[in-house]
């Protein structure tokens, strides 16, 4: 046999070999164990310094209390879940219980109803009254899809109160006072506002859904969906040009058009600019770090430097102190279940776990989301586990901060808010007035509502 | 005559000079990313938000620990080998069986067989995820290493079949015809001739398979849902996104996602470069 021949015979023979040990899969059968199977599709950032701890104290504390369901939990985060979500749907071959959004990424879940609603279950179990009406109320298909983690208001403004003490400013009360710091603060080399705004979404979602709130009113959406209100008037005009005197007059860099999303938390952590704008959900990357014990923001710190807050009093605005929010993530039930079924009742019991008291809490601990449970004493929390002062700022935020606006991608179509995204842009780098943009939108609208 | 010389000598040096510029820039543009990428593997956020492009102060281990278990590397490793592996054997004997055939035993059906092969070249992933979770989730493949393979050998095949086809066929018949006299089967000839002749398009095809297949993310990701049958790409993709929280860990996962690649490229640096000439030559 010659060389060539010996490896050939023994890549074949290795192939079929590998291929017969290694191509089955690891099917289980749990009906053979009595045990009720749920296959279930999670949302999960293992970079995130509690990840490791959410598997032990979230999901395998779930199997311990219910030896009689059997979890198949597949972990995915970001786009990967997005695309194997979006498979799901197409072959209409759903995970029993999965993460979902209330619109936005998870809106062919809604359109296709591939989802129950999950208030009959509320009703059946005496809930309503344990979640926050607005986290319950109908979403994009018109009935309550997934179970919330609660509100995510989309504005923050993150306050080094610290850098304003040491240039002889207070926390400001209106727009025109943080404009008049600009000047001031230039001259030492520090930023008014640091954001980035390289990606589209971030202007969008981070501080024009507030401005357009702020202009608009709080049904914005319906005037505008009832035809009532068009983009080219003056509310929407308005919002624009804030942002646009945002830019001119330096109070956001030009140059934070170049900058990825999240890479100037530090420099406003360290003093560099004296305001951050981001969203809700940024405060857990600033405290403490389990896994090195480090914070971007020390305790310490964040009590007597740091407030979090939303941008004050704008000039002309039509309600005051309102903040940009949309509905959280949460859980929703496959379709496929079939109705009284033993894994229906299983699927539902996972739901009410996964947003009930425990785990909320729990989550609240971390900082990963704020409770729609109404059974978390939330001041109570974070006051017996000692929690880091971002958690109980946060919580005065959302009490101080109301009413609660749509956040534009959370309630317009991609091919609406995509021309929207790209006008902020446009306005940023100096290349298009408000009134351009606001009449590119309108005809992005108008040819959307004609499709429809 | 001398000031002729010199200025030659003068002009080859500064030739020399811009050419070891360029080539030195066009390296450092490709390392430093790397380079960078290892360095802030080892960082905290904390100190990654403040300290970007400068070496760690304290060089952060734990970040390693943390993503090799969180991401549930060994396993994802062991599947990307065996996934890799199985195509890469399949795909070359299977093509190359295909690619002699077509190249030396043409028939009437032979065009149309092989462009119907050739074909899959024109399609993208995206344009047959959806029908190929239906199929495999139909014929009862769904989170199964089978049910992996197949698509992944399917999908490699068209190119080693074109390449395969068109270096077979600048393989002189008559080598093929007077074995065929002296009573060689196919399969002897095939063997015999055939596949040792082929060697350096079968490098190029062994080579485009191992690298298409370690990186491949959107199919596994799709067909499997157990963490065990995964592969090293999706557990990558478990750390890296906008929305990450620690930078730290996300560039870590990213440093073991890379270091097999890095490692195959190192080790087989001379047949890489020797099998894409010899492809791009004759293929």
């Amino acid at each position: 046999m010659t060389g060539l021949k010996k490896i050939s015979v023994l890549a074949l023979a290795l192939l079929m070999v590998v291929t017969s040990v290694f191509a089955q899969g690891t099917r289980e059968d749990a009906s053979a164990s009595g045990k009720v199977e749920l296959t279930v599709l999670n949302y999960i950032d293992m970079s995130e310094p509690n990840s490791a701890n959410e598997i032990k104290m979230v999901w395998d504390k779930f199997e311990e209390e219910n030896p009689d369901i059997k979890l198949v939990r597949e972990d995915l985060f970001n786009e990967p879940f997005h695309q194997k979500t979006e498979a799901y749907v197409a072959s209409g071959q759903l995970p029993d219980v999965l993460y979902m959004w209330p619109s936005g990424r998870s809106t062919s879940l809604h359109t296709t109803h591939s989802v129950k609603d999950l208030m009959p279950f509320l009703e059946k179990d005496g809930l309503v009254d344990d979640y926050n009406p607005a986290t319950i109320a109908p979403q994009f298909a018109g009935y309550l899809a997934e179970l919330p983690n609660g509100i995510t208001t989309t504005h923050m403004l993150y306050v080094n109160a610290k850098v304003l003490r040491e240039n002889g400013f207070d926390i400001p009360k209106s727009y025109d006072e943080m404009k008049a710091m600009v000047k001031p603060l230039k001259a030492k080399g520090i930023d008014l506002i640091a954001m980035d705004n390289m990606d589209a979404w971030v202007m969008q979602s981070c501080l024009f859904s507030m401005v357009v709130g702020r202009y608009g009113g709080v049904d914005w959406y319906d005037q505008l969906s009832s035809g009532k209100i068009d983009f080219t008037d003056d509310w929407f005009v308005k919002s624009l040009a804030l942002i646009d005197d945002m830019y001119r007059s330096g109070m956001i860099n030009r140059n934070s058009l170049s900058s990825p999303y999240g890479s100037s938390r530090g420099s406003f952590a360290s003093g560099k600019a004296a305001f951050y704008i981001d969203g809700d959900w940024s405060t857990a990357s600033f405290q403490t770090d389990i896994t090195t014990g480090k914070a971007l923001i020390s305790p310490e710190s964040q009590q007597k430097d740091f407030e979090l807050m939303v941008i004050p009093n704008l000039p002309g605005e039509v309600i005051k102190n309102s903040n940009s929010g949309v509905v959280g993530t949460g859980w929703g039930m496959s379709a496929n279940i079939p109705a009284g079924s033993a894994k229906e009742a299983a699927a539902w019991r996972l739901i009410k776990y996964l947003q009930g008291e425990y785990v909320q809490t729990y989550r609240l601990t971390t900082g990963a989301s704020f409770p729609s449970n109404l059974k978390v004493d939330v001041e109570k929390v974070v006051e017996e586990r000692n929690l880091e002062p971002f958690i109980a700022k946060r919580a005065a935020y959302y009490a101080a901060y109301t009413p609660i606006t749509p956040v534009i991608d959370g309630v317009l179509h991609s091919d609406v808010y995509n021309v929207i995204n790209t006008g902020l842009q446009e306005i940023g780098l100096g290349d298009k007035s408000p009134t351009q943009v606001a009449s590119e939108v309108q005809k992005a609208w108008d040819s959307w509502k004609k499709n429809q | 005559m001398r000031d002729v010389k010199d200025t030659r000598s003068t002009r080859a040096k500064i030739n020399l000079g811009l050419t070891y510029a360029v080539m030195i820039f066009f390296t450092v543009m490709a390392i430093y990313p790397l380079l960078w990428l290892a360095m802030n593997s080892f960082k905290t956020t904390t100190e990654f938000q403040l300290n970007k492009l400068g070496i760690p102060r304290d060089w952060v281990l734990v970040n390693y620990k943390d993503a090799w278990v969180r991401g549930k590397f060994p396993i994802l490793i062991l599947n990307s080998i065996i996934y890799t592996g199985i195509t890469t054997v399949a795909t070359l004997i299977f093509s190359f069986m295909a690619g002699f055939a077509f190249a030396k035993i043409p028939n009437k059906a032979t065009k149309y067989i092989h462009g119907s092969f050739v074909i899959g070249l024109l399609l993208t992933l995206q344009s047959i995820m959806v029908p190929l979770f239906l199929i495999i989730n139909w014929v009862g493949l769904y989170n199964s290493r089978l049910g992996v393979l197949i698509p992944y050998i399917g999908i490699a095949m068209p190119m080693g079949i074109y390449l395969g086809t068109e270096y077979i066929k600048a393989i002189p018949t008559a080598l093929v015809e007077s074995a065929r006299i002296d009573g060689a089967t196919y399969m002897k000839i095939f063997i015999s001739i055939i596949v040792p002749m082929a060697a350096p398009v079968g490098v190029t095809v062994a080579i485009l398979t191992v690298t298409g297949t370690w990186n491949e993310f959107m199919l596994i990701n799709i067909l499997t849902s157990s963490d065990a049958l995964k592969s090293l790409p999706v557990g990558v993709q478990k750390f890296a996104g906008a929305l990450s929280s620690d930078f730290g860990k996300q560039f870590a996962a990213l440093m073991i996602g890379l270091i097999p690649m890095l490692l195959f490229y190192m080790f087989f640096r001379k047949e890489i470069t020797k099998g894409v000439a010899a492809g791009a030559v004759k293929g």
